[in-house]
C-alpha cells in the first residue's frame, strides 16, 4: 500500500484528504508541523510527502531543506499560497517533484498524487 | 479802515490762486480739475490785480492794475461754462465753446489795444477809485458776461431737475453744490454798479470767497474733484499764519503813532512780542483747529473707523473660513452703515473668485463668480489699494480706456463704490465690495487708508484660516495613507490566513462529494426522496468548489497587490510599457490635445522590472505632464500652443535612462525641493493631486527597482522626468 504524508497546519485539511486518500486505498500519516514531519520520517519512509510552504512552527521551505541536509530524498509536493518566484527557485533547487498552489481541488490534488505514486509501482 | 480795503480783496485773491492749484495739482490729468483751474486762475487774476490797484496811491498805477484785473475778468465766462460743461458731460457744444473763447478773444484783443474796457477812473468819496466802464463795449462784455454764466446756470438747474430722482448720485451732489456755489458767487456782479457810476460799495467780491467754502464743503462730503481734507488742513494754516503774520503788520501799521505816543523809541518791540508770541503759539493754535474741525467733521467715519480697525485685530482668531467672510461683511455694513458689502474669494480650481459672503445684495447668477483674467480683477491687482468708483469713472472720462471702461461697467453691475483688495504679498486672495453709504456720504482718503489697513488684516487672517482648513484636511489624508499602509502589511497575513480557510472548505467539500460518488451504487436503490437528497447536497458541495475556486483567485490578486520584494520581476519590454502606460491614461486625456513623440529605437534592451509598478510609474509622468499642459494652456491663452511630450532612451551601464520631457507649465523654483514630498501638489483640476503621485514614483523606482528619479523643471517652459531603471543581464 502506498504511503502519503501529508504535512499541514490547518486540522481540517489533514482530516479530509487523509479521509480522501484513504479511500483509495493509500495509507496516510499526518503531521501539524514541520517538526512532527521530521519526527515520523525518522521511522517511515513514505512514497509522497505533500508539504505546506507556510506553516507557523517550522515552514516548509526549513523543514525541506532539513531532510535534504539529512540526505532524505522522499518525493516531495510543495502547496504554496501564492506564487513566490524567490521561493520557488529555492524549492527547485532543493529538489521537489512538483508545486501546487492552494486553493486546490481535491481531485485536481488526487490525479498529481496518483501520478506520483502510480509511477513508484 | 477802508484804507486796508485791499486785504479783503488780497485774501481773496489768495483763497481762489491757493483752491485753484490744489485742485489741478491734486490730478492734473482730469479734465474737470483743469476747467476748474482755468476758472480759478481768471478770478485770481482779477482779484489780484484789483487788490494791488487799491493798495496803489498813485491813480495812474492804480488804472493800469485795474486793467491788468481785466484780463481775468474777460476770461472768467468762457472758463465757467466750459467748467459747467464737463460737470454736466454736455456733448456736442464744441461751436459753442469756441465761440465763447473767440469772444473772450476778441475782448482781449480790444482791452489790449485800445484800452477801451475802462475809460478812466471814478472817485467815491467813502470808498476810493474805481475803473469807470460806462461805455458800449464793456456793456456788450457785460451782457456777454451775464448771458454765459445765466446758461451756465440754466444748464446745471436743468440738469438737476431731470435728474431729480437721482438725487443720490453723487454727480447730482456736485452739480448741486457748484450752482448753490455760484449763486452765491454770482452777486460779485453787483461790483459793476460802481463801474457805471452808481455809488453802491463794490463788496460784491467777498462773495466770490465765499465761493471755494461752498466748493470746499462739497469737496468734503462728496470727494468733488478728488481732492480731500487736505484742503482743511491747509485752509486752518493759512488761516493760523495769516493771522500769526498778519496781525503784527498790522499792529505796526496800524497803531505805528499810537504806539510811539505810548512807548517812544522803543514802539517796535509790541509787533515783535506779538509775532513771537503768535508765531510760538500758531503751530498749537493749527493743531488744535485741525483738530476740532476734523473731529466735528469726521465723527462718523471716526468712529467707525476705530471700530473697524478693533475688529480686524481679532479677525486672525477664527479657524472657520466661512464665518469669517460672514463676520467681515457684517462687521463692515453695519460699522459704516452700507446699503450691500460682499466678499468675493480666490478658487484656485475654478480660477475664479467666488461670491462668498454677501450682506444687503442678493446673491444672483451674474454676479456670483467673476473670472480671474477679467480687466476688472487685474486693474485691482494691479492697484494694489482700494478702488473707487467715481475715479474710475471720471479717469474713463479723461482717457476713455476701453478696459477702464470694463472696470467701471463691472463696478456699475456690482453697485460698488469702493472695492478693497485683500492681497497676500503673492496674489490677490478675496476683495471686498462696499456699497454706498446710508448716509449717502462719500468715502474719504482716511476711510481708503483703514480699509487698505484691513484688507492686510483680513488677508492674514484668511490666509490663516485656509491654513487651518488645508492641515485639518491634510491630517486627514495623511490618516488615510496610513490606514491603508496598515491594511498593506496586515493583507498579506489575511489573505494567507482566507486562502487556508478556502483551501480547507474546499477539501472539505471535495471529500464529501468524494464519499457521496463512491456510494453511487448504495444510493441508486436508496428511497426516491434520499436520491434527491444526495443529488442536491452534490449540487451544493460543487457550488462550495467554485465558490473556492474564485475566492482563491482573489486572494491571489490581493496578494500580488501587497506583495513586496522581486515578486513579479521580470524582463519588461519598454515600448510594450509605454503603450500600457499611455492606454491606462486614455481616459482621461484626450489624444488630440497632447501628442506623444516616442524618439527612441524598437531593439533596446529589455528592462529588469515589474511591469504593473512600471506602469504606474510611467503613468504618473504622462498624467502630469498632461496637467501641466493644460494648466499652461489655460494661462499663456496662445492658439498655437500644444502639448507635447517627447520619450527618449540612453543606454548607460548596466541601466537604461528614460527621458521624458514635456512643454507643459513647469514648475516654479521656489516648489521644487518640495517635489517628493508626500501630500505636495500644484495641481489645480478640479480632482486636485492627492500629492502622492511623484512620492510613490520615486519609492517604486528608487526602492522596489534600485534605480533613479530625477526631475527638473522650469516655469512656463517645461518639465524633464528621468528614470534610470536596471537592464537585463545578459
Amino acid at each position: 500500500m502506498p504511503k502519503l504524508l501529508i504535512v499541514d497546519d490547518e486540522s481540517d485539511v489533514r482530516e479530509f484528504a487523509k479521509n480522501f486518500f484513504q479511500k483509495r486505498k493509500i495509507d496516510v500519516l499526518t503531521a501539524s508541523g514541520g517538526k512532527e514531519a521530521l519526527s515520523i520520517l525518522e521511522k517511515e519512509t513514505p512514497d509522497l510527502m505533500l508539504l505546506d510552504v507556510r506553516m507557523g512552527e517550522l515552514s516548509g521551505v526549513d523543514t525541506l531543506r532539513t531532510l535534504r541536509k539529512q540526505g532524505n530524498q522522499v518525493k516531495i509536493i510543495m502547496v504554496t499560497g501564492v506564487e513566490d518566484p524567490e521561493v520557488i527557485s529555492e524549492v527547485e533547487s532543493l529538489g521537489v517533484t512538483g508545486y501546487v498552489h492552494k486553493p486546490l481541488a481535491l481531485d485536481e490534488l488526487e490525479q498529481i498524487v496518483m501520478k506520483e505514486l502510480g509511477r513508484k509501482e | 479802515m477802508l484804507k486796508y480795503k485791499y486785504i479783503f480783496f488780497f485774501l481773496a485773491a489768495l483763497i481762489s490762486l491757493f483752491f485753484n492749484f490744489f485742485v489741478f495739482l491734486k490730478n492734473r490729468k482730469s479734465l474737470i480739475n483743469k476747467a476748474f483751474a482755468a476758472f480759478g486762475f481768471s478770478s485770481f487774476l482779477w482779484l489780484f490785480s484789483f487788490a494791488i490797484a487799491y493798495k496803489a496811491d498813485n491813480p495812474t498805477i492804480k488804472l493800469q492794475w485795474f486793467n491788468f484785473g481785466y484780463y481775468g475778468i474777460i476770461f472768467m465766462p468762457a472758463s465757467f461754462y466750459f467748467f459747467t460743461s464737463v460737470l454736466i458731460g454736455i456733448k456736442r457744444d464744441k461751436i459753442l465753446k469756441v465761440f465763447n473763447w473767440t469772444i473772450a478773444l476778441i475782448f482781449l484783443i480790444i482791452h489790449v489795444f485800445k484800452k477801451s474796457l475802462i475809460l478812466d477812473l471814478y472817485y467815491y468819496d467813502w470808498w476810493g477809485f474805481f475803473p469807470n466802464t460806462r461805455h458800449l463795449i464793456h456793456v456788450l462784455f457785460l451782457i456777454y458776461l451775464v448771458l454765459l454764466f445765466w446758461i451756465s446756470m440754466a444748464l446745471m438747474a436743468v440738469y438737476l431737475f431731470k435728474m431729480r430722482h437721482e438725487s443720490g448720485s453723487t454727480k447730482f451732489q456736485r452739480v448741486k453744490y457748484v450752482l448753490a456755489g455760484t449763486l452765491v458767487g454770482s452777486t460779485s456782479i453787483l461790483d459793476f454798479l460802481p463801474s457805471y457810476g452808481i455809488n453802491f460799495p463794490p463788496i460784491g467780491f467777498l462773495c466770490m470767497t465765499a465761493y471755494p467754502l461752498v466748493f470746499s464743503y462739497a469737496i468734503l462730503k462728496y470727494r468733488l474733484m478728488d481732492v480731500s481734507i487736505a484742503i482743511t488742513r491747509t485752509g486752518i494754516f493759512i488761516a493760523v499764519y495769516s493771522l500769526v503774520l498778519g496781525t503784527p503788520f498790522a499792529i505796526a501799521f496800524g497803531w505805528r503813532e499810537k504806539l510811539i505816543e505810548l512807548m517812544g523809541q522803543n514802539w517796535w518791540t509790541v509787533p515783535l512780542i506779538s509775532s513771537t508770541a503768535l508765531a510760538t503759539a500758531g503751530p498749537f493754535l493749527y493743531l488744535f483747529l485741525q483738530k476740532k474741525t476734523e473731529d466735528r467733521l469726521l465723527r462718523d467715519q471716526r468712529r467707525y473707523q476705530s471700530t473697524l480697525r478693533q475688529a480686524s485685530a481679532g479677525m486672525s482668531r477664527i479657524k472657520d473660513l466661512k464665518r469669517l467672510l460672514n463676520l467681515i461683511v457684517y462687521i463692515l455694513s453695519r460699522a459704516i452703515n452700507l446699503n450691500h458689502c460682499l466678499i468675493y474669494l480666490y478658487d484656485e480650481n475654478k480660477r475664479e473668485y467666488v461670491l462668498e459672503a454677501t450682506r444687503g445684495k442678493e446673491r444672483e447668477e451674474q454676479n456670483s463668480f467673476i473670472a480671474e483674467n477679467s480687466p476688472f480683477i487685474k486693474y485691482l491687482d494691479k492697484a494694489g489699494v482700494p478702488i473707487v468708483y467715481e475715479e474710475i469713472k471720471q479717469k474713463m472720462h479723461d482717457f476713455s480706456d476701453k478696459k477702464l471702461k470694463e472696470v467701471e461697467l463691472k463696478l456699475r453691475e456690482l453697485e460698488a463704490e469702493v472695492v478693497v483688495p485683500i492681497a497676500t504679498d503673492k496674489s490677490l486672495i478675496a476683495f471686498g465690495i462696499l456699497g454706498k453709504k446710508k448716509s449717502k456720504e462719500m468715502y474719504t482718503p482716511d476711510d481708503l487708508a483703514v480699509f487698505a489697513i484691513l484688507g492686510n488684516q483680513v488677508a492674514l487672517a484668511i490666509e490663516n484660516a485656509q491654513f487651518y482648513e488645508e492641515s485639518k484636511k491634510t491630517q486627514a489624508q495623511l490618516f488615510q495613507a496610513e490606514k491603508m499602509a496598515t491594511i498593506g502589511t496586515m493583507a498579506d497575513g489575511l489573505s494567507h490566513q482566507i486562502n487556508n480557510r478556502l483551501h480547507a472548505l474546499g477539501f472539505i467539500a471535495g471529500d464529501a462529494l468524494d464519499s457521496i460518488k463512491l456510494k453511487s451504487k448504495e444510493a441508486e436503490i436508496a428511497p426516491e426522496g434520499i436520491r434527491d437528497l444526495l443529488r442536491d447536497i452534490m449540487g451544493a458541495l460543487l457550488k462550495i468548489q467554485d465558490n473556492v475556486r474564485q475566492g482563491g483567485e482573489i486572494v491571489q490578486g490581493l496578494l500580488r497587490y501587497t506583495r513586496k520584494g522581486e515578486e513579479g520581476f521580470g524582463p519588461v519590454d519598454f515600448d510594450k510599457l509605454v503603450d500600457a502606460s499611455v492606454e491606462m491614461a486614455q481616459f482621461k486625456i484626450k489624444k488630440d490635445q497632447l501628442s506623444i513623440v516616442k524618439d527612441y529605437l524598437k531593439d533596446i534592451p529589455k528592462i529588469y522590472g515589474n511591469f504593473t509598478q512600471l506602469q504606474e510609474v510611467f503613468f504618473n509622468i504622462i498624467d502630469n505632464s498632461y496637467d501641466a499642459v493644460q494648466q499652461r494652456k489655460a494661462e499663456v491663452d496662445d492658439s498655437n500652443y500644444k502639448g507635447k511630450i517627447k520619450v527618449s532612451t540612453r543606454q548607460t551601464d548596466g541601466f537604461l535612462e528614460i527621458n521624458v520631457l514635456d512643454n507643459g507649465i513647469g514648475v516654479k523654483d521656489e516648489d521644487q525641493i518640495k517635489l517628493f514630498t508626500p501630500f505636495f501638489t500644484t495641481k489645480l483640476s478640479s480632482k486636485k493631486g492627492t500629492g502622492l503621485g511623484l512620492y510613490v514614483m520615486r519609492k517604486i523606482v528608487e526602492e522596489n527597482h534600485h534605480g533613479r528619479v530625477f526631475m527638473s523643471s522650469e516655469y512656463m517652459v517645461g518639465t524633464l522626468t528621468v528614470i534610470k531603471v536596471p537592464i537585463v543581464k545578459k
